[in-house]
């Protein structure tokens, strides 16, 4: 028999004391969270406040002296140009929403439906649909540009040719610049929907398809009546994070458009590049960064929530 | 005494590791990153284009910069000069050179845009390198350069080594006389696509939104003597009459769009390669473009092809009004440390200033070096002729902010997104806006 021995604080030796201590440190998460709460707050936090703070002044790449003011914020909302940059973002951002989660969610269904029927060659569309996602947003522009050029060597200028149609000016008609962006922001990103919402439907029980089938349910509504329901919260997340996603894009526009035809294309991450890199104004740039960055808290909170009712 | 195998192989790698230094300094002066031995004493970091370094994508001009660094080398040997490239992201890489120039981490030596370098004087973060320069070798550079690399007082304060021109290129076997005026553009270029099918694109240049429109579009708006800044560097390309010929201007490209002179896409065309590439396509009866273009569509043509092009002045409103523009590279150091700024100067005399202006085919700064066999041609006999019109960009800070604007503004008066007046205008007032930021 093991006989136990309570050790009272009068012969606790020190190195007891000491593991005692250490164990509660190791017990308590702060210790473990502190080298990554650090790493946070040095890499993303400080540049965070930095912009925050540059944003109330008048600074400029020109000269080293600046001063406090909210001179800025009035000036970026009182320029001219904002209205047409907020419009090229909402169009670019909802369009991609709107785009990549219709087609993430159809081939999401179509790979489902293809890995219960054990069709061959399933697996190969996946990594297909992955490999937009892969790569790069410069790559994915380049190629966007000669896909989408109006020179006699644009490829889908010259398939409309093909069928005896008129070209198309897809990146120099101010009002279809921007839409085709959008439609590159769609190809490039649909693969991450598409992850997302197969991960829901892998969550919906097959038992709900197999009762709805023995009720003779057509397909349309056990889609209607099972999958959209259930995939709801997966819906919401995919919005969320494609709408965050897209809001941040500029790599993507910067080498197709440039931002033009005129201002047609200049979304807002972009307006915020070209106010610092072009107009060398470091404030005005903040100030942009700084409205990018409230949309996108609102949207992560709006996330937070949803990944809560996922669980 | 035999070693065990594990020990000889350790041997090996330990005597291949302290020889190894040796063996790249004996066999190895130039590195893509590196101009000299790689144990010299001395070190100076060195920026560069790629296109103009011995990374150049073309390995012809990418040997032949290697050999000229190679002869720099042998003749500094305590120098080693380690090589960083700059991409053609130039707003991007030129606010991050003023950035860094600010806070001291700078390179020590660096190409700069030529058009950029008034507002890196103005930031104070540049110092006079008369004393590198004769005053012969000074007064050798073309007209435009002086006021662009120097302050008030004359000194200057960056070496301008290349230049370039822009010009019109045609195809002779379809527009066979250069045209002079607007009106004999448009009308030779409708002439060539109803002699060719129906896909032949009439004149094709910039109009998107970077700077090569602004570059590309200022001829037309000198030729008519107009100016974007007064002498005391103030903006008056709003006021009368400049404004009146920048709606002019706009209008000639305007009226090409809109006549079918050339197509809509150039509202969206914002760099070269994409004209040249039309040019070498077949797809195209003209363009404006730098005389780089040349040599490019010499290496990409059948011979017979490319015999049909030839270049001319750009045209203006008349005959007689011409003008057209001027940009390049310069170099400039931002050390503090005047033993590494005299080793740039020497890395900038000795390759930069004549031998790699040949080596790249650009053209050169000075009027003596266009006396080289290689200027002799026709192409660089006329070109030279034409770089007396040429102008350069204001040589004040203001101008990049100028430039952004009229972009835009050109951009949606091509693009139809505003009228002409509309988008002038708003120009304008943009730029009015920012002028305190560089006062």
């Amino acid at each position: 028999m093991t006989s136990v021995r309570v050790i009272g604080p009068e012969d606790d030796p020190p190195d007891g004391m000491r593991r005692a201590r250490r164990r509660g440190r190791d017990d308590h998460p702060f210790w473990w969270l502190l080298p990554v709460a650090l790493l946070l707050a040095i890499f993303y936090l400080y540049p965070v406040l930095e912009v925050v703070r540059i944003s109330f002044t008048d600074a400029t790449l020109l000269n080293s002296t600046y001063a406090y003011t909210l001179d800025s914020y009035r000036s970026v909302l009182a320029d001219s140009a904002l209205p047409r940059i907020w419009m090229a973002t909402v169009i670019f951002v909802a369009g991609s929403v709107i785009g990549q989660t219709a087609l993430g969610l159809l081939i999401a269904l179509t790979l489902q439906a293809g890995f219960r029927r054990r069709l061959p060659g399933v697996r190969t569309v996946q990594v297909i649909v992955l490999a937009t996602w892969i790569i790069p947003g410069v790559a994915s522009a380049i190629t966007w540009q000669l896909l989408l050029s109006e020179a006699s060597y644009g490829f889908f200028n010259a398939m409309l040719r093909q069928v005896s149609l008129s070209p198309v000016a897809w990146l120099s008609d101010s009002r279809l610049a921007i839409w085709s962006a959008t439609l590159a922001n769609i190809w490039r990103g649909t693969a991450l929907s598409m992850i997302l919402l197969y991960a829901g439907l892998q969550t919906i029980s097959p038992t709900l398809y197999e009762a709805a089938a023995v009720d003779g349910a057509t397909a349309f509504q056990a889609f209607r009546y099972i999958t959209l329901p259930r995939l709801g919260p997966a819906l919401l997340v995919n919005i969320v994070i494609v709408s965050i996603f897209s809001l941040n894009t500029f790599e993507l526009v910067m080498p197709l458009t440039g931002g033009g035809p005129g201002r047609s294309t200049e979304v807002l991450a972009l307006a915020a590049y070209n106010a610092v890199f072009h107009d060398f104004n470091l404030a005005q740039g903040s100030v942009l960064a700084v409205l990018m960055l409230l949309i996108n808290l609102g949207l992560t909170i709006v996330y937070w929530l949803a990944s809560r009712g996922l669980r | 005494m035999q070693l065990k195998p594990g020990l000889r192989l350790f041997a090996i790698l330990l005597g291949a590791c302290l020889q190894s230094p040796h063996i790249a300094h004996a066999e190895d002066l130039v590195a893509p990153d590196r101009i000299g031995r790689i144990d010299a004493p001395k070190s100076f970091s060195f920026r560069v284009l790629t296109v103009h370094s011995n990374n150049n994508a073309q390995p012809k001009f990418a040997a032949e910069m290697a050999a000229l660094y190679e002869k720099y080398a042998h003749l500094h040997p305590d120098w080693q000069v380690s090589i960083q490239l700059m991409s053609l992201q130039i707003p991007q890489e030129h606010a991050r050179l003023l950035e860094q120039a600010r806070s001291g981490t700078a390179p020590d030596c660096s190409a700069l845009d030529s058009f950029e370098v008034p507002l890196f004087i103005r930031a104070g973060v540049l110092k006079p390198i008369d004393q590198y320069f004769s005053r012969e070798e000074i007064d050798d550079l073309f007209p435009f350069i002086r006021p662009i690399i120097s302050d008030a007082a004359g000194h200057i304060y960056a070496w301008w080594w290349t230049t370039d021109l822009r010009l019109l290129y045609r195809n002779t076997a379809l527009v066979p006389d250069p045209p002079r005026t607007w009106q004999e553009t448009k009308q030779a270029a409708l002439a060539a696509r109803r002699a060719a099918d129906s896909d032949l694109e009439g004149l094709l240049f910039n109009g998107g939104r970077n700077e090569t429109t602004t570059v590309d579009f200022l001829p037309q708006f000198w030729a008519q003597g107009g100016k974007l800044v007064d002498e005391n560097g103030a903006a008056v390309f709003g006021q009368e009459p400049n404004r009146t010929y920048l709606l002019n201007a706009i209008a000639f490209y305007r009226d090409l769009i809109v006549s079918g002179a050339s197509p809509a896409r150039v509202a969206s065309i914002s760099n070269y390669d994409d004209l040249t590439a039309a040019t070498i396509a077949g797809s195209a009866a003209m363009m404006v473009n730098g005389d780089w273009a040349m040599s490019q569509m010499q290496a990409a043509m059948k011979p017979e092809d490319f015999a049909k092009w030839a270049v001319s002045m750009l045209p203006g409103p008349t005959a007689e009004q011409r003008s057209t523009s001027s940009g390049g590279w310069t170099f400039v150091s931002f050390s503090k440390d005047p033993e590494k700024v005299k080793a740039c100067m020497d890395l900038v005399r000795e390759v930069y200033m004549g031998p790699a202006t040949e080596v790249l085919r650009r053209l050169p700064t000075r009027q003596s070096e266009f006396d080289s066999p290689l200027y002799r041609s026709n192409f660089y006999l006329q070109i030279k002729q034409y770089l007396k019109l040429g102008q350069a960009r204001p040589g004040l800070p203001i101008y990049t902010e100028i430039s952004n604007r009229l972009q835009i503004a050109i951009s949606e008066a091509l693009s139809g997104t505003r009228t002409p007046e509309a988008a002038v205008d708003e120009a304008v007032d943009q730029v009015a806006k920012a002028a305190a930021r560089y006062q």
